[in-house]
């Protein structure tokens, strides 16, 4: 206590009451918060991808920013394992083949959309679930009686600078849908809509179908 | 020393520590609460960094660390524990930086290309940018930080110090 006579030892023990009261605030806000994050879940189970430590987005002074998320691709193309998948990937010409399939079955095919609630609202394809492997709570039920019914399903996010596809792959997987039938979309939405395919707007089979993301 | 400052530089003093706190407070509030409204996505940046392998810590530590800027935030507006929170700003403020810089230099060895050149969403609350002007802004809060931590500019504050008796202020 000799020290809190001093300036220094004041600031010093009003630093530390600070970082403890300002923890308990935190954690508390946390649990509170309905986007707070889960504690105890493990959000990257063993099988999904490591950190890509090289998600280098370069571009000169003068781009705008909303155009550098194109550039990562070539880098992630390279750096995001392929090998020892337990699902397949696939492309943009097949993907758009198989969303206007005729001769499938209805629920043949299933798409899976994994990104965040607002971003699948403001445009996903057309008829695709909603499924954020970050918050599995909410739409998994739904989504794993789809799939199981499924004889392909294909799951994508923003793009291939995401692994959030490949999140949901994996959480398929843990509970039993084979990976013969999962396919991963690399491009995502970002190629698909680059690509002037359709995007459905806010709800599943809402009827509002446009080729721009609101 | 500061006693015999004319007035009117005192005054000049007093004002910009003020602004001074009000910016960093504001700057720790609006940083601290982009990440806190997108807890996942920040998770995911911090993952990045390669700090731990255990889910628990990394989860704590991406849970917490928004909600505890936005605290400090909120304490520097308010003119409440002002030298106690710069020190804590200051001792949060040196890691990261050496964190950013860390990795922009593996960004920049990985793309040969000039460090300010390398532009990437270091979780620091501002989406995507470039490293040299993230470098840059951190400087600036520790400065700012550093500042505070002097103790000078107690106007408009609720309570300057925790600790009783309040030191009288060296400065004015």
């Amino acid at each position: 206590m000799k020290t809190a006579r001093t300036p220094v030892g004041r600031v010093l023990l009003e630093a530390a009451l600070v970082a403890v009261v300002g923890a308990a605030f935190a954690f508390a806000a946390n649990r509170v918060s309905p986007r707070g994050l889960v504690l105890a879940r493990d959000y990257f189970p063993p099988g999904t991808n490591p950190p890509v430590r090289m998600a280098a987005i370069t571009a000169p002074a003068d781009s705008p920013t909303d155009t550098n998320p194109a550039a990562p691709s070539a880098v992630l193309r390279l750096t995001t394992p392929t090998e020892g998948l337990e699902w397949r990937l696939i492309d943009g010409d097949r993907t758009v083949q198989l969303l206007h399939d005729s001769h499938l079955r209805p629920g043949a095919i299933v798409f899976i959309d994994a990104r965040d609630e607002e971003a699948y609202l403001a445009g996903h394809i057309p008829g695709a679930y909603g499924f954020d492997p970050y918050h599995p709570d909410k739409d998994f039920p739904a989504v794993l009686t789809v799939c199981r019914a499924a004889e392909q399903i294909v799951i994508y996010c923003y793009g291939s600078n995401c692994d959030d596809s490949q999140m949901a792959a994996r959480l398929l997987r843990n509970v039993g849908i084979s990976g013969q039938k999962i396919f991963v979309y690399g491009g995502g939405i970002t190629e698909w809509t680059n690509n002037h395919q359709p995007v459905e707007i806010g709800a599943r089979n809402s009827g509002n179908v446009n080729i721009t993301i609101q | 020393m500061t006693n015999h400052q004319p007035s009117w530089k005192r005054a000049g003093v007093n004002l910009f520590t003020v602004l001074a706190r009000w910016l960093l407070g504001a700057a720790f509030v609006y940083l601290g609460l982009t990440k806190a409204l997108h807890p996942v996505e920040f998770l995911k940046l911090m993952r990045q960094y390669d700090l731990t392998q255990d889910a628990l810590l990394l989860n704590a530590l991406s849970a917490a660390l928004p909600w505890f800027e936005l605290f400090c935030g909120l304490l520097l507006l308010a003119g409440v524990a002002v030298r106690g929170t710069a020190l804590t700003l200051m001792l949060m403020l040196v890691p990261f930086t050496l964190l950013v810089w860390h990795r922009a230099l593996l960004l920049q060895a990985a793309q040969h290309i000039p460090l300010c050149a390398v532009s990437f969403d270091c979780g620091c609350g501002n989406g995507q940018e470039f490293v040299c002007r993230k470098l840059s802004e951190n400087l600036v809060f520790l400065g700012l930080s550093v500042w505070l931590l002097w103790g000078r500019g107690r106007q408009f504050s609720l309570r300057f110090s925790l600790m009783k008796p309040p030191s009288p202020p060296s400065g004015l």
